[in-house]
This record gives structure tokens, sequence and C-alpha cells, in this order.
């Protein structure tokens, strides 16, 4: 079992490089360097130059974790004898290959934003799922049981901050591949204005963009939230990753600050994009971890208390 | 899982994995539609190829007034091919002047042309040497095949980028291939770029007549073969938009039209 929880933790290291690499492809516009698919220019080694390093080279990692994933796949088949975790191995299977089908539905569609959004959104659920692989094969799933009460009521905050930061990265992709993120060309005010102008609202691209900001002062109160309650939780191991995750937040609002000040620099837009992911990541692991060392107070003898309670009466 | 059903689902998974995230056979065949088989047409100043109806003329001279921005420098160095072509670097002027001419501004007549033009069978073509487009302005009619060939030991896409036609995007890995499309209606100033090479740039114009011209190196333009009419003329250049004026035609008047752009 070991092995395995190994070769799944290489899976999520390897799935976040390629987060990293597809978001170089969009950053250096590169995305169209080679027009087709599966084949690149009809070979399977083109040369490796300008647009198409960043286009096959994509391509190449990414076949190298749809091998790795079929590779788990077989492995968790062949000696899991938990039914849930056999499925979840093949949903990411299924997940990579429909995922390398929508990469080069977008090359040979010419980038529709519907299709490359779907892309950028689906690599995080995979991300997602290679995580809850790697957790689900890990000694402390095994060996744990929930051993205390939710009295910081964790299990539901980090719910929220997944479901949140996940929206963000939507948003995120949304206006990366709609070419929004420079419609606010100015940051931390807004076309000069701590509140926008009226009149530029009335742009789609700028109500994205908009939007991408706000969802970063949500994203940024519900993980502070959610490390407020884990650092309350009494436990490291649900403590480090929110803390984590926090931390993390404020670099990617730095990040985001830098893409839109250095106008989409490759390097700081496509360590937002990885940033991004990390942080879901994390979110994401606070959540299955609070599911599995956490239980749920009992609702009923709390209730009961104040009912019986002379003072209240 | 049995060991041999393992095996099974891995050798049957591996190629469809490969395939999914890009691998695959080695295939020859570029992503074109050949169109036309004719010989190209010289392209370094694209202009009318059909019959023209008439025997007045426009000519004039298309200026620059002011201080043109510096020539952009080009870093070239992500295709050891590109590198090796421009040694000392490349440069390129967006705003090309000489002696107050402004070079590759696309002339034609706006409107005021009455009557059907069939488009030529000639293709128009457009090369791509030395990682740059030549011509970087190219005209044609609709429906007049464009032919695109690479001279470059490196590999390129062709992505124009247009609003009202559709988008294309084709490669051609080797030197000496050829690819031919037309265009079905009309529309100017479309961009083309190529994604591997970032910086090469050229635009395709498409009008449904044959009167247009490119100012050449002087800034001069002539267009030939007008009948008798009123016309406006329309200059567009890539960066500096847009110049009009309008023009009485007589049969067989050679008028001059001289358009001015300011700094």
């Amino acid at each position: 079992m070991g092995w395995r929880h190994r070769f799944s933790v290489l899976l999520v290291a390897a799935t976040l490089a390629l987060i990293f690499v597809g978001g170089l492809v969009t950053s250096t516009g590169s995305g169209l360097s080679v027009p087709d698919w599966p084949l690149s220019y009809g070979m399977v080694m083109p040369p490796m130059v300008g647009g198409v390093f960043f286009e096959h080279g994509h391509r190449m990692v990414a076949s190298a974790v749809g091998f790795l994933t079929l590779v788990l796949a077989v492995w968790t088949a062949r000696q899991e004898p938990r039914r849930g975790v056999r499925r979840l191995a093949w949903a990411a299977l299924g997940v990579v290959i429909a995922q390398g089908v929508l990469g080069g539905l977008t090359v040979l569609f010419l980038l529709p934003t519907p299709i490359s959004v779907t892309h950028a959104c689906l690599a995080q659920t995979f991300f997602c799922i290679t995580i809850a692989l790697a957790y689900a094969t890990s000694r402390e799933w095994l060996s744990a049981a929930p051993a205390r009460d939710d009295v910081a009521s964790l299990r539901g905050a980090a719910f929220l901050a997944t479901g949140a930061v996940f929206v963000q990265l939507l948003l995120g992709a949304v206006m990366r591949h709609i070419g929004a993120g420079l419609a606010v060309p100015d940051f931390p005010r807004m076309y000069g204005r701590w509140v926008p102008p009226p009149d530029v609202l009335e742009r789609a691209p700028v109500l994205v963009h908009l939007s991408h900001r706000a969802g970063a002062l949500v994203v940024l109160v519900l993980v502070a939230r959610l490390a407020w309650r884990a650092g309350r939780a009494g436990d490291a191991r649900l403590a480090r990753p929110a803390w984590l995750a926090l931390a993390l937040v404020l670099v990617q609002i730095a990040l985001g600050a830098t893409t839109v000040l250095t106008a989409k620099a490759v390097l700081p837009t496509t360590a937002h994009v990885a940033t991004g992911a990390a942080i879901l990541g994390l979110c994401w692991l606070t959540t299955l971890r609070s599911r599995r060392l956490l239980r749920l107070p009992d609702r009923t003898a709390a209730v009961a208390v104040p009912l019986g309670d002379p003072a209240l009466s | 899982m049995s060991m041999r059903k393992s095996l099974a689902v891995i050798a049957l998974g591996a190629p469809l994995a490969l395939v999914a995230c890009g691998g695959g056979e080695k295939s020859e065949a570029p992503a074109s539609t050949p169109a036309s088989s004719q010989a190209a047409a010289p392209a370094d100043t694209a202009g009318g190829g059909a019959a023209a109806k008439g025997s007045a003329s426009i000519s004039g001279k298309v200026s620059f007034d002011g201080t043109a921005p510096a020539p952009e420098k080009i870093k070239v160095s992500a295709d050891p091919y590109c590198q090796k072509e421009h040694k000392d670097g490349l440069e390129r002027k967006v705003v090309d002047v000489k002696d107050g001419g402004l070079k590759d501004v696309f002339v034609y007549v706006k409107s005021g042309v009455t009557g059907s033009y069939p488009a030529p069978t000639t293709p128009v073509e457009l090369d791509q040497t030395g990682c740059m487009y030549k011509p970087h302005i190219v005209a044609l009619q609709v429906g007049q095949p464009l032919k695109i060939v690479n001279n470059d030991e490196t590999l390129h896409n062709i992505h124009p980028r247009p609003a009202v036609n559709p988008e294309f995007n084709i490669g051609q890995p080797r030197k000496g291939m050829e690819s031919s499309r037309t265009f079905d209606k009309k529309e100017v100033m479309i961009p083309v770029g190529c994604d591997v090479h970032p910086w090469m740039r050229s635009y395709i114009s498409v009008l449904d007549h044959p009167f247009f011209a490119v100012t050449d190196e002087d800034g001069k333009y002539e267009i030939k073969g007008l009948p008798p009419g009123d016309y406006e003329v329309e200059a567009v250049h890539e960066k500096l938009k847009t110049q009009d004026g309008k023009v009485t035609l007589k049969d067989g008047e050679k008028a001059t039209l001289d358009l001015a752009y300011k700094g």
C-alpha cells in the first residue's frame, strides 16, 4: 500500500506541474502553434522551436500524466480492496482521457472559449481527484478514525472554501480565455478610481475581470475563516494545510496584481494559474482531512441542554 | 482484477492515453486544402488582377508627417534557423517612411464601383522567407486563390484572424510546402500570424473588385482600369488606421490623389 501511495503523490505533483506547463501555453500565446491533433505537424516529435516548445511540451507532459494515471488505475484495481477507491481510480483515468480530448478539440476548433474554459476547469477537477486518491491510500486515512468532535465547524468551512476557490478558478479561466486579463489595466485602483466608473461596467470583459477581483476577496475571507477554525481544531494535520492555503492566497493576490502591472508577463501569469491550483488542492485536502479526522458533534445533546435550562425559560 | 485483465487494460489504454494527449503515428500530410495549382502571381505590390473595364486611373503618394516610431527590435532566438537567418538581429519598421512617403499602405476604392468583376484564377502568393512574411500586405479578390509557401527550413503555421471570413490555422512543417485558400467575403486588413514565431505578421485584404494597390517604399500607388465615376478612396495602415479621399473620374482620366497621415 505504501508504494501505491507514493506513486499517487507523484501523480499529484506531476499534475500540478502539468497545470503550470498548460498555463505556459496560454501565457505565451502558443495554443495554436501546433495546428493539428493528435499529431503535431503530422509528427510524433516535431522540432521544439518557438511556440511549438510550449504546446508540444504540454502534450508530452500530459501524455506522461495520462500514462501515470493509467498505471495507477490498473494498480489500484488489482490491489485495492475498497470499491470506492477503485472506482475513483478509474474515474481519474476517464477524466484524464476526456481532458486530452478536450485539449485536442480546443486546438482543432481554434480555441473556442467554452472548450478552453472546460479544459482549464477539468484540469483542476482531475487534480482534486489525484489528491483524493493519494489521501485515501495514506497511512493517515487507513489508521485514523474520527477522534474528536468538529466543535469549530471545520468540515463546513473547508467545503465552502474549496467551492469558493473552484468558482474563482472558473472565473479566472473565463477571464483568461476571453482575453479580459487586462480589461481593467490598473491595480489596486480600477480605471484610476477605488470604485470603477459606471460606463466601463457596461463591457462584459470588465465585468468578468472585476468579478475575479471581487472573488479574490471572497476567497481571502473564506480561507482565513478556514485557517482560523482549523487552528482551533487543535490538530496540526488540519491547521497546516489551511494556514498554508491562506499564505498562498496572499501570494496569489500579489501575483494577480503583478500580472496586471506587468501586462501579463509570462512567469507571474503562469505562476498565478499554478498557485490557484495549489490553493484549491490545499483546501480540498483540508476538506478531506476534516471529514476523516472530525465527527459531527451530537446536536441532540447540545439542543437539549438549553431547553432544559431554567435561566432561558 | 487478474493479471491477464490488467495487462489487457494497459495494452488497450496506453495508446489511447497517448493519442488523447497528443502522441500517435507520423504523418506527412499538412492540414491544408489545395484550391488551385496555378502558378503564383508576383505579389510584391498586390494590385487588381481581374479584367478592368475602364481606362481611367488614380495615382498618388501616401505620406507621413511626423516622427516615425523607432523600429521594433525582434528577438528570434526561439528558433535557431531564424537566428541563423538574422545573425545581426531583426528589426521591424511598423511605420516605414522614406522621404515622407509611407510604405505598406493598402489603398482601395471603398465606394463607387459598379458592375461585377470575376475573381482571377491566378493566385496571389504569400511567402514565408527568413521567418518573415513577404509581402507584408497582401490583397486579392473574393474567390481568388491565395497561395501560401514555406521557403524556410523550419516549420510555420499560418493563422489568419478574420472578423468576417472563417478563421483557419494550417501547418507547413517543411520547406517547399504550399497551401491554397480562398476567401468568400470582402474584408480589409485581416491580420495573419504564425503562432510559432509570434513576430511574423502580415495583413490580407479581400475585395469584390480589382481596384486596389499597396504603396511602395516611396509611398506611391496607382490604381488602374477604372471606369468613369465618382469614387471614395480609402488608405489603411496597420498602425495609423485610415485616411479617405474622393475622386471624380472621366473616361481615360489620370487623376492624382495624395493622402497624408500625421504622426
